[in-house]
């Protein structure tokens, strides 16, 4: 059974596994084996947990569509990423996300501190008057 | 005319700018390079994304969702896609110029519609025109945007919509044709249509009929309402993605031709700084020769 994982930046996860469980906050929990019939399904927040020969790891996903037909598992994601653990995964993806968020917030005050200070050297330069 | 040294002033000073123009010009270059790396590695995700949203149409075809209704229009959403910086050319007079002409025909006064702008561009010309604004903070759109950076945003919008707050959203753009060539073109977002997406994915869809068969977990309904807010999302990330490499291309076409221009007006000064040297040489000599006819 396949499973192609892919986000925005290429793709995440592209290999062979056994069975995979689906985690999701909106639909709860169900798993995909071999040989299950067709199906489509969303993840709001949520996690993959990929099996392979009795190793697993855990793919975190928030927002994404997964579609299940003849063997193939796609999972198209917003944001995805992989770990050993689920909860260290979250806990990882969270934070970026935060920082995102703060040096976006920071980036803006930056930038509009350094447009007043430019406008302000352009007046104090009087380069209108020359 | 000017004296010598004022001359050599200005032209040190055109020959600064052209060195900051020129190393513009090589940062968009490169900016751009990656810009369209990112859509071309973006696009099979849409089409993905937009061929399991035609799977799911198809099999649920007496499935409804507001989001797929075409409604009488009473409150519009402009979603403007601008820069963060200038320099950059007419790219984003073009999207604004583009935007005032559609709503001078379109609406009669300003409560008809409000503005969601992305970049800080945007957000200061709504705020010049007095339009009203889904949001007073800047939403910047960054070299390399993600789906957080512009959450706040549409989260914002898509709740609207499906309150009934907004009837339609518009996205106001440039569209990427190539490096000389950027298009402004505006789309509508929300209501998604039905039977566009099926036409896009028709060969997909209509395969075969025991394939289209499948199993919703947990049911069509809720599926179709966590994808299409995806599906929107993608969109507008797809658009930023395409208008962000218009806005590289743009500061590129521009920064070339000014430093094209700063080598012509270094041209031109060179020329007068020669005749001004040799004015002052004429000068003197005809004082030395003037001065030892005089001893003679």
């Amino acid at each position: 059974m396949r499973l192609n994982v892919i986000a925005p930046g290429g793709v995440i996860y592209d290999e062979d596994v056994d069975y995979i469980t689906i985690s999701s906050k909106n639909n709860g929990d169900f798993a995909i084996m071999h040989d299950h019939a067709p199906v489509i399904s969303t993840i709001d927040v949520g996690y993959l947990k990929m099996v392979k020969d009795n190793n697993h790891i855990f793919t975190v996903i928030i927002n994404a569509v997964l579609e299940q037909r003849e063997n193939i598992i796609n999972v198209i994601a917003q944001e995805a990423h992989v770990g050993l653990n689920k909860d260290s995964a979250l806990e990882h993806l969270n934070e970026v996300r935060k920082e995102r968020l703060e040096e976006n917030r920071r980036r803006t005050m930056d930038f509009l501190k350094a447009e007043r200070e430019l406008k302000k050297s352009i007046k104090d330069a009087k380069a209108s008057k020359r | 005319m000017q004296s010598m040294r004022d001359i050599k002033q200005r032209i040190n000073a055109t020959q600064k700018t052209s060195q900051i123009t020129k190393a513009m010009h090589m940062v968009s270059a490169s900016k751009l390079k990656k810009a369209e790396k990112s859509i071309v590695s973006f696009r099979p995700l849409t089409k993905r994304l937009t061929a399991s949203l035609a799977r799911v149409l198809d099999s649920a075809q007496d499935v409804s969702h507001p989001m797929l209704d075409e409604r009488p229009t009473n409150h519009t959403v402009y979603i403007i896609i601008s820069s963060d910086r200038g320099l950059a050319g007419p790219y984003n007079a073009n999207v604004f110029k583009r935007f005032e002409a559609y709503i001078e025909k379109h609406h009669t006064s300003h409560d008809e519609f409000s503005i969601a702008p992305l970049g800080y561009k945007a957000l200061m010309f709504a705020r010049r025109r007095n339009y009203k604004t889904l949001t007073d903070k800047v939403i910047q759109v960054r070299d390399d945007v993600q789906f957080i950076d512009f959450q706040s945003i549409s989260d914002r919008f898509i709740k609207g919509f499906l309150s009934g707050e907004f009837d339609k959203v518009i996205v106001f753009h440039n569209k990427f044709i190539n490096t000389l060539t950027q298009n402004v073109v505006h789309k509508t977002l929300l209501p998604i249509e039905r039977q566009a997406v099926l036409d896009a994915h028709k060969e997909e869809t209509k395969k075969n009929q025991y394939e289209r068969i499948y199993h919703f977990e947990p049911n069509v309904s809720d599926v179709l309402h966590q994808l299409l807010p995806m599906v929107v999302v993608n969109r507008l990330y797809g658009m930023i993605l395409e208008s962000k490499a218009s806005e590289h291309a743009a500061r590129m076409t521009a920064m070339k031709s000014a430093t094209d221009n700063a080598n012509e007006l270094i041209g031109d000064l060179q020329l007068q700084y020669n005749r001004a040297r040799q004015d002052a040489i004429t000068t003197e000599l005809t004082d030395i020769i003037g001065g030892a006819n005089a001893v003679n």
